[in-house]
C-alpha cells in the first residue's frame, strides 16, 4: 500500500473515536510551566535507583505535585516473562484510581480483544505515607498482551487496512483500544476511575502525585533494570491535585515523553491533531506533544529527522545554510505540518523502543529559540557507555555519581557536556542516543542530521584502582619546588609529564600533594592553586581520559578543603571551614584568619538558609575571601553582598547553580568548572571568570564589570546589556549574542564583547571552531557597544547581523581590547600570540579580528535628539 | 507605622492648592458683555468666588468655581441677578473635546477639584465615568436609595489600613494606612519632579509609590521606605543596591495596558538624562523585552523571586501581571512561587504611550479578572495568604471600593495621580518631548512647569478626598475596616439589572 493511501486510511480509521468526543472548545487546563527533566541511556541495564538522585536534584524544579518515570529496554526476568513475550507483547499498564473498576474494565477492554500472556499487579510498599507521599498512588496493573488474531482480522477489514503489515495494524488497534479506555474511564467522567499509563512494547511508565523518586520507592523499582530511564518533576500550579494522570511522562505507542516548558499554541496544535482524528484527553501540552510525535511517526511514517523538522522547523539563516536538497524536503514538511509545530518554550526528552528497527533511543529536542535549559552529556568507558540529557548539569552529575558508586566503570565526570542549538543547520537542536539491540551493544550519539558525537578513541578509561601511596621521584621533585617556585611555573613543566603518566601515578601525585597541603597554610595555598590549574586548564592527557583526571583532581581538592580547621575550633589558621552542620558557628574572622572554606553540599539550593545567604552573612561579619566547594546546583552564589564589594573574592568548585553572581557589584567570582543559567545578570562592577561553559542569558541586563569565559555561552548572552560591561568569550554562543545591546561606544568607555571562536582539541591544543558564531542573530537591534570577533577567514556574513555592521579593527580598538586579551591569557593560558596565529603564521590584529558596531536603526532612532 | 501615631498629623493635612494656570479649564463659561457697569451685585451674591473686584472693576470671572446651571433658581444666580443683563452662562465648548469615555471631562474636572480642596465636589462628577461598562455600571446598594447627605468627616473608629505580608514567613510586616499604593511610572516616562511628588505624597500617607522600570534616581533615596523598586524585563537601572534598599520589590511581568509587549520609550524621550539613568544611548528607543529572558515558566518564576529574596532577605515580593484568560492560574502560580503581593493590572490603564492596538483590546477587564482570581484563590485555600492588588483604570474612590468589594485587598493607582496634576488626558505622552503639561516628559523646560510642593500637595489632597469617601462608604455599609469589604459582591448592584427590575415594577 502506498504511504499516502495508508495515511488516509489510518486517519479514517480513527474517525469513530470522534462522535463521543466533546467538540466544545477546550483549552489546556492542566497549567504548568517548566519542570525538571532528566533521562539517560546505558549500554548495560541499570536499576531504577539511579534515577533517584537526579530526581532529588531537581526538586526545586517541581513542587511535589506530580512526578513520573519511564523505563525502556526492560528485564524479562524481573517481569517474570520470557524474552520473547517481553519483546513482542504490548505491555498494557493501567492505573486504577478506583481499584473497584478492575473487573469491569478487564471484561470490557482487555479480555474480549487480547490474549493475555501475563497479568500482574505491580508490587508497592505497604503504606504510601512511608515514602512521604500525601496522596495514595494508583494501583497499577500490568498486562502482557497480543491482539487476538480474529479481532485483528476484523479490525483490518473493517477499516480497509488490507495490505498493511499486520503488526502495524495491531499497533493501531492497541492505540484505539487504549484511547477508548481512557475516554470511558477517565475523560468522560466527572469522577476519574482509571487511565492507561503506557501500552508500548518493552517499556513502561509510572506516575504519582509526589516527586519522581517516590515513584521508584513506592513501586519498588530500585533494582528494576532498564536500558533507558527518564524522569520528570512537575510543577502544576493548581493546589489540589488528587491523581497523577496529568503528570509526565506521556506515552505514544512505544515511546515516552517528558517535557519542560509550555506551548503558546496548545489550541492550534490540538486543532491540527483533531484534523487527523487525534484527540487529546488529558488537556496538557505534553500529551499533545507525544500525540504529534506518534502521528508523524506511526501515521506519516517519517524518519526521525523529518519528525524533528516537523516539530522544530529550521528557520531564518539556518535554513539558508542547509543543502538545497534538504531545503526542498524541509520546505515540504513545513508546508504540511507548520500548524502542528509547537510554539514557545519547550524541551522534550523522549525514550523509545523502536520495535521494527530493533533499537532503543533517548532523544532530546529543543525549541527553535532555545528558551528552556538543556544539557547533554556522554561518557564512553568502553565496557560501559552512558548518554544523558537533563534540564540542568547537576542532575547529570548526580546520575553519574550514583552510577559510579555502584559500578566503578562509570566515571562521575562525563567525557563531554554540551548544549543543542535549536532549529539550527549545525545540529538541528537535537541529539539522539541510539542503542542497537544485539550482542555487541554500542551506544551511538548523533545529532539530527546523523553526525556522530565522539569522544577521543585512543583514551582508555581508568579501572579504578586507588594505589597504595608511594613517594615517587616525580612527586619528590614537585614537592621540592613548592617552596621556591610559583604553582603556574611548576604546572607548565608538569603538563609535559602528564601524557606519560599512568592513572595510578597521576593519582599518587595528586594525593601526595593533598597530603602535604595539610602541613601548613603556605603549602596548602600552593597545592590548592596547583590542583586548581590541573582542574581549569586544558592539556594533553595522553591515553588517559580527561574526565577521570578531573575526578582525581577534584577528589583531592575536596580532601584538602574538607580537612581545613573548622570555624568553631580555636586553632589559628588562615583557612577556616564551615558546612551545613556547623553553620551556626559563623563568626567574624579573627586576626590571621583570612579564607572561609564553605562546603556547600548539604545546603538547600535557595531560601533563607542557603549557602549564598551564609556567604552574605560572613561578608557582613568581615570575611573577604571564600572558597565554596562541593556544589550540586545551589543557586545565587555571590548574590546579595551589595555594592562596593571590591576586594572580595569567591572561588567556586563543583556544579554551581543558576543566578551565580547575578547582581555582582564589585566582587570577583571564579567558577572552576561549568556555570549554569542566568549567571551575572545585572552585573554592575566586579569580575566573573568561568573556567568552562556558561548557560542561558549570561549577563542579561549587565551594566558594567568584566567577565571571562573559557568555553561557550548558551543562548542570549549579554542581552539587553547597557553601560560598559567588558566580556571575553573564548568559545562561541548558541545564538542571540548581545541582542539589544545598548552599551556606549567602547572607545569612549562603553562596553564590548570579544568572541574568540576557539576550542581545544583532545591534546589540549587551541583549535578554531568551524565558525566563530553559528547563530543567525548577532548583535540584533543593538544600539551601542561593539563585538570584536576573531574571524580570520571571514566566515561571518552580513545576514547574521540585524543592527550591526562589520568594520575594520583600528589601532585604537586593538589598544582597547589587548589588556583584556592579556588578562584572558593570564587566566586561561590562551596566549595572545596564539590567537593572532592563523594557519601557523602570525598575523596583524586587524587581519584576525573584526569589529561589529551598531548602526542607527530607523526603528530605534528618535527624531529630535542630536547625536 | 504612621497609623500608630495618629496624633502626629494623621491624616495628612489638606492645603488648598489651586491650579497652576491663571485661567484653569472650566465646565462653564460666563460671558460678560459691554453692558456691565461694575455694580458688584454679582460679587455680592456669588458664594463660590466666581466674581471678584480688582480695584473698582469686576474682573473676568473665575469660571472654574462656577457650579453652572445648578445655580439657576437660587437666590444667588448671578445671571438673573444682574440688573444690566450683562451676564450669560453657557457650557464651555472645550468640555466636548476634553477627556474620553473612561475619563469624561466632568470627572477630570472633579478630580482637579479634589486635588485642589481635598474633598469631593458638590457639582462635578467624582465617582464614575461614562464608559458604559465596568465600574461605571456598578453601584453600591446604598447609592440606589435616597442618600442622606454626607458631612465628609473622619471617623477614627474606621480603619483603612491593610497588611501586605500574609505569608507568615520570616519577612517583616508592612502595613499601609490606605488601601492603595502608586503604580510604577518610570523616570523617562514622567519627570523627576512628578516622581518625587508622588513619593512625597505617598510617604505622607504611609503608603508606597514605585520606581517603574527606568531606574532609581538618587533624589528618591530619602523616600526609600515608601518606594517600591521595580524589576522589569529591561532590567534598566536595577542593581543590587536598588533591590536591597526597598521594602517591597515588584517584578513587572506584564502591563495590563499592553500585555504581550514590554515597556517602551521612544527615542525622542530618551534624553541624555534618561539615557544616563538607564545607561543606554541617548535618542535611541528603549524596548524592554517581553517577557523576562530568564523566565519562561512558573519554576523559572520561583527561581527569579528566590533570587531577589536572596539579595534582600527583608523585602516583600510583589508580582505585577496583566489579566489574560488564565489569570487565575498566573495568580496561583505566583503564590506558589513565593510572592507576597499579586498585582493584577487590568486593561483600562496605561498612558498615551501604550499603543492603541494593545490598549483596551487584549487583557481582561479588571472587574472581571479580580473576582475570578479571588474566587479561585479562595477555592484553593490560599486567599488569606496573599495580598491581591488591582490596578489599571482605578480612577476614583468609588472604583477603589468597588474593586475591593469584588475581591481585591487594595488598588494600585497611576493615571489619577497625573490627573491631579492637571493632566488633560490628551494622549500625547510618547510623542516628541512628551507632555504639554510638563508631567509625562523629561524635557527640562517642560518639566519646570511642575513644582514639587504644589504637585505633592495636589496628590495628597486627592488622597484625602478618597480617604473621606472610603470612610463614608464603609460607614454606610456598616463596616469598621476596609478589610471587611473584600469580596463582598453582595454590596454591589449591576445597574442594568436594577433598572430592568425597576421597569417591571
Amino acid at each position: 500500500m502506498k504511504r499516502s493511501e495508508l495515511i488516509k486510511k489510518l486517519v479514517y480509521a480513527r474517525r469513530k473515536l470522534v462522535p463521543s468526543y466533546p467538540l466544545a472548545r477546550k483549552l489546556a487546563t492542566e497549567e504548568e510551566g517548566g519542570c525538571g527533566v532528566v533521562g539517560f541511556i546505558c549500554n548495560i541495564p541499570i536499576g531504577g535507583k539511579h534515577i533517584f538522585y537526579p530526581s532529588i536534584q531537581m526538586h526545586n524544579r517541581g513542587n511535589g505535585k506530580g512526578g513520573g518515570i519511564a523505563a525502556v529496554g526492560l528485564s524479562a526476568e524481573t517481569l517474570g516473562v520470557s524474552q520473547e513475550i517481553l519483546d513482542n507483547d504490548y505491555l498494557y499498564q493501567i492505573a486504577l484510581l478506583d481499584p473497584g473498576v478492575q473487573g469491569q474494565l478487564e471484561s470490557e477492554f482487555i479480555e474480549p480483544f487480547f490474549n493475555i500472556d501475563k497479568a500482574q499487579r505491580v508490587e508497592t510498599v505497604g503504606d504510601y505515607r512511608d515514602v512521604g507521599l500525601e496522596v495514595r498512588p494508583p494501583d497499577v496493573m500490568q498486562y502482557f498482551v497480543r491482539v487476538k488474531p480474529g479481532v485483528l482480522e476484523e479490525f483490518i477489514s473493517e477499516n480497509h487496512l488490507e495490505g498493511i503489515d499486520p503488526r502495524r495494524a495491531e499497533d493501531e488497534f492497541v492505540y484505539q483500544n487504549s484511547f477508548k479506555l481512557n475516554q470511558k474511564y477517565y475523560s468522560s467522567l466527572g469522577e476519574k476511575k482509571a487511565f492507561v499509563l503506557s501500552r508500548g512494547r518493552n517499556m513502561c511508565i509510572f506516575k504519582i502525585v509526589g516527586y519522581a523518586e517516590q515513584v521508584v520507592q513506592y513501586y519498588q523499582l530500585e533494582n528494576f533494570k532498564a536500558h533507558v530511564w527518564i524522569a520528570h518533576q512537575r510543577y502544576p500550579t493548581k493546589g489540589k491535585v488528587w491523581h497523577p494522570a496529568g503528570a509526565h511522562p506521556f506515552a505514544g505507542l512505544d515511546e515516552a515523553l517528558v517535557h519542560n516548558g509550555d506551548f503558546a499554541n496548545y489550541f492550534s496544535v490540538a486543532q491540527y491533531l483533531r484534523q487527523h482524528n487525534v484527540f487529546p484527553l488529558f488537556l496538557t501540552d505534553t500529551e499533545v506533544a507525544i500525540l504529534l510525535f506518534d502521528l508523524l511517526n506511526r501515521t506519516y511514517g517519517y524518519p526521525l529527522e523529518y519528525i524533528i523538522e516537523a516539530i522544530a522547523p529550521t528557520t531564518e539563516l539556518d535554513f539558508d545554510f542547509l543543502p538545497p536538497e534538504k531545503q526542498h524536503i524541509y520546505r515540504a514538511l513545513h508546508a504540511s505540518h507548520i500548524h502542528g509545530s509547537p510554539d514557545g518554550p519547550w524541551f522534550f526528552i523522549i525514550a523509545r523502543n523502536e520495535f521494527y528497527q530493533k533499537y532503543y533511543q533517548l532523544i532530546g529536542i529543543t525549541d527553535t529559540a532555545m528558551l528552556r535549559p538543556q544539557v547533554f552529556a556522554l561518557y564512553d568507558g568502553g565496557e560501559v557507555q552512558v548518554g544523558l540529557i537533563a534540564s540542568e548539569k547537576q542532575a547529570i552529575d548526580a546520575t553519574l555519581r550514583s552510577l559510579s558508586e555502584e559500578d566503578k566503570r562509570f566515571c562521575p565526570v562525563a567525557d563531554k557536556y554540551w548544549n543543542a542549538r535549536g532549529g539550527s543547520h549545525t545540529d538541528g537542536g537535537t541529539f539522539i542516543f541510539t542503542l542497537k539491540k544485539g550482542d555487541a551493544q554500542r551506544l551511538v550519539c548523533t545529532d539530527k542530521f546523523g553526525k556522530e558525537v565522539r569522544v577521543p578513541l585512543n583514551q582508555r578509561p581508568w579501572e579504578v584502582n586507588i594505589p597504595e601511596f608511594q613517594e615517587t621521584s616525580l612527586l619528590k621533585q614537585l614537592k621540592k619546588q613548592i617552596e621556591h617556585s610559583l604553582p603556574l611555573d611548576v604546572f607548565r613543566q608538569f603538563v609535559s609529564e602528564i601524557p606519560g603518566l599512568g592513572y595510578e601515578e597521576f593519582y599518587n601525585i595528586c594525593s601526595g600533594l593533598a597530603q602535604m597541603a595539610t602541613e601548613d597554610d603556605v603549602t596548602k595555598e600552593w597545592v590548592i592553586e596547583f590542583l586548581t590549574l590541573l582542574n581549569d586548564r586544558y592539556y594533553d592527557t595522553g591515553e588517559k581520559k580527561r574526565s577521570w583526571l578531573l575526578w582525581i583532581v577534584s577528589e583531592n581538592l575536596k580532601r584538602i578543603l574538607g580537612g581545613v580547621v573548622p570555624i568553631g575550633s580555636e586553632e589559628i589558621s588562615r583557612y577556616k571551614y564551615i558546612d551545613w552542620q556547623n553553620r551556626k558557628d559563623l563568626r567574624p574572622p579573627r586576626p590571621g584568619e583570612e579564607i572561609l572554606v564553605i562546603n556547600a553540599w548539604d545546603f538547600p539550593p535557595e531560601g533563607d538558609e542557603c549557602d549564598a545567604r551564609l556567604i552574605c552573612e560572613a561578608y557582613f561579619k568581615g570575611w573577604r575571601r571564600f572558597i565554596a566547594y562541593n556544589y550540586r546546583g545551589q543557586r545565587f552564589c555571590g548574590c546579595g553582598l551589595g555594592p562596593k564589594t571590591n576586594g572580595v573574592r569567591i572561588d567556586v568548585y563543583g556544579s554551581s547553580g543558576d543566578y551565580l553572581g547575578s547582581g555582582l557589584d564589585g566582587l570577583e567570582v571564579y567558577v572552576h568548572g561549568n556555570a549554569q543559567d542566568q549567571v551575572g545578570q545585572i552585573l554592575n562592577a566586579g569580575k566573573i571568570v568561568i573556567f568552562g561553559d556558561v548557560g542561558q542569558t549570561f549577563l542579561y541586563g549587565a551594566k558594567g564589570g568584566e567577565a571571562y569565559v573559557l568555553g561557550n555561552a548558551a543562548g542570549r548572552p549579554l542581552i539587553n546589556a547597557v553601560g560598559c560591561p567588558r566580556v571575553v568569550i573564548n568559545g562561541t554562543a548558541l545564538d542571540y549574542l548581545a541582542e539589544s545591546f545598548m552599551a556606549g561606544d567602547p572607545l569612549k568607555g562603553g562596553g564590548f564583547c570579544i568572541l574568540n571562536g576557539i576550542t581545544f582539541d583532545e591534546r589540549g591544543r587551541l583549535k578554531e571552531l568551524p565558525t566563530p558564531y553559528p547563530g543567525s542573530n548577532l548583535f540584533s537591534l543593538a544600539s551601542g557597544g561593539a563585538i570584536y570577533v576573531r574571524d580570520p577567514h571571514r566566515k561571518l556574513v552580513e545576514e547574521q547581523l540585524n543592527g550591526g555592521v562589520f568594520t575594520n579593527l583600528t589601532e585604537a580598538d586593538w589598544e582597547l581590547i589587548l589588556p583584556y586579551l592579556e588578562e584572558n591569557e593570564r587566566l586561561f593560558g590562551i596566549r595572545v600570540d596564539e590567537l593572532l596565529t592563523v594557519d601557523g603564521e602570525k598575523r596583524r590584529p586587524e587581519d584576525v579580528y573584526r569589529k561589529v558596531k551598531a548602526v542607527r536603526l530607523k526603528v530605534l532612532a528618535g527624531q529630535g535628539i542630536p547625536e | 507605622m504612621k497609623e500608630c501615631n495618629k496624633t502626629e498629623k494623621w491624616p495628612p493635612e489638606v492645603k488648598q492648592t489651586p491650579s497652576r494656570f491663571r485661567r484653569p479649564l472650566s465646565k462653564y463659561k460666563i460671558i460678560r458683555n459691554e453692558n456691565c457697569d461694575n455694580c458688584g451685585i454679582c460679587v455680592d451674591v456669588c458664594p463660590y468666588g466666581v466674581h471678584k473686584f480688582v480695584g473698582k472693576k469686576v474682573q473676568s470671572p473665575n469660571e472654574h468655581y462656577c457650579i453652572g446651571f445648578a445655580c439657576q433658581g437660587t437666590d444667588h444666580y448671578c445671571i438673573d441677578k444682574c440688573p444690566q443683563n450683562a451676564l450669560s452662562l453657557v457650557q464651555n465648548p472645550t468640555m466636548e473635546a476634553l477627556g474620553d469615555h473612561r475619563w469624561p471631562a466632568d470627572l477630570i474636572l472633579g478630580t482637579w477639584y479634589q486635588a485642589e480642596y481635598g474633598r469631593p465636589p458638590a457639582h462635578l462628577e467624582y465617582k464614575i465615568g461614562d464608559s458604559g461598562d465596568g465600574f461605571d455600571r456598578l453601584r453600591f446598594n446604598f447609592e440606589l436609595d435616597n442618600q442622606t447627605p454626607t458631612s465628609w468627616e473622619i471617623d477614627p473608629e474606621i480603619s483603612t489600613s491593610i497588611e501586605l505580608n500574609r505569608r507568615g514567613d520570616n519577612r517583616p510586616q508592612v502595613t499601609i494606612s490606605v488601601p492603595w499604593y502608586g503604580g510604577g511610572m518610570s523616570f523617562g516616562s514622567i519627570s523627576l519632579t512628578v516622581m518625587l511628588a508622588r513619593a512625597k505624597a505617598c510617604a505622607a500617607w504611609n503608603t508606597f509609590t514605585c520606581t517603574g522600570e527606568g531606574g532609581y534616581p538618587d533624589e528618591l533615596v530619602p523616600y526609600k521606605d515608601y518606594i517600591i523598586t521595580q524589576i522589569a524585563t529591561g532590567l534598566f537601572g536595577v542593581r543590587e543596591e536598588t533591590i536591597k534598599r526597598a521594602r517591597i520589590v515588584e517584578f513587572k511581568y506584564a502591563q495590563g495596558a499592553k500585555p504581550g509587549l514590554g515597556g517602551h520609550l521612544l527615542g525622542d524621550k530618551v534624553t541624555p538624562a534618561v539615557a544616563r539613568m538607564r545607561q543606554s544611548i541617548p535618542g535611541m528607543s528603549l524596548f524592554s523585552p517581553f517577557p523576562f529572558h530568564s523566565v519562561y515558566s512558573v519554576e523559572d518564576h520561583k527561581k527569579h523571586i528566590d533570587w531577589v529574596k536572596e539579595i534582600n532577605p527583608k523585602a516583600l515580593i510583589a508580582v505585577k501581571v496583566s489579566t489574560p484568560n488564565d489569570v487565575d492560574m498566573v495568580a496561583i502560580g505566583s503564590y506558589y512561587a513565593g510572592a507576597h503581593i499579586i498585582f493584577l493590572d487590568g486593561s483600562y490603564g496605561g498612558t498615551g504611550a501604550a499603543p492603541d492596538i494593545a490598549k483596551k483590546n487584549i487583557a481582561m477587564p479588571i472587574e472581571l479578572a479580580v473576582p475570578k482570581v479571588h474566587r479561585f484563590l479562595v477555592e484553593e485555600g490560599v486567599r488569606d495568604k496573599v495580598v491581591l492588588m488591582a490596578g489599571g483604570g482605578i480612577r476614583t474612590a468609588y472604583d477603589i471600593a468597588k474593586i475591593i468589594a469584588l475581591g481585591a485587598d487594595g488598588v494600585v493607582t497611576g493615571t489619577s495621580e497625573l490627573v491631579a496634576l492637571e493632566c488633560t488626558r490628551c494622549h500625547n505622552c510618547e510623542s516628541g518631548k512628551g507632555c504639554p503639561r510638563g508631567i509625562a516628559t523629561t524635557d527640562p523646560r517642560l518639566s519646570a512647569m511642575v513644582k514639587l510642593d504644589w504637585a505633592a500637595q495636589r496628590i495628597s489632597n486627592l488622597f484625602y478626598s478618597w480617604y473621606l469617601q472610603l470612610i463614608d462608604i464603609l460607614k454606610r455599609l456598616g463596616m469598621k475596616s476596609v478589610k471587611e469589604l473584600v469580596g463582598r459582591t453582595d454590596c454591589l448592584v449591576y445597574i442594568e439589572r436594577y433598572e430592568k427590575e425597576n421597569e417591571k415594577k
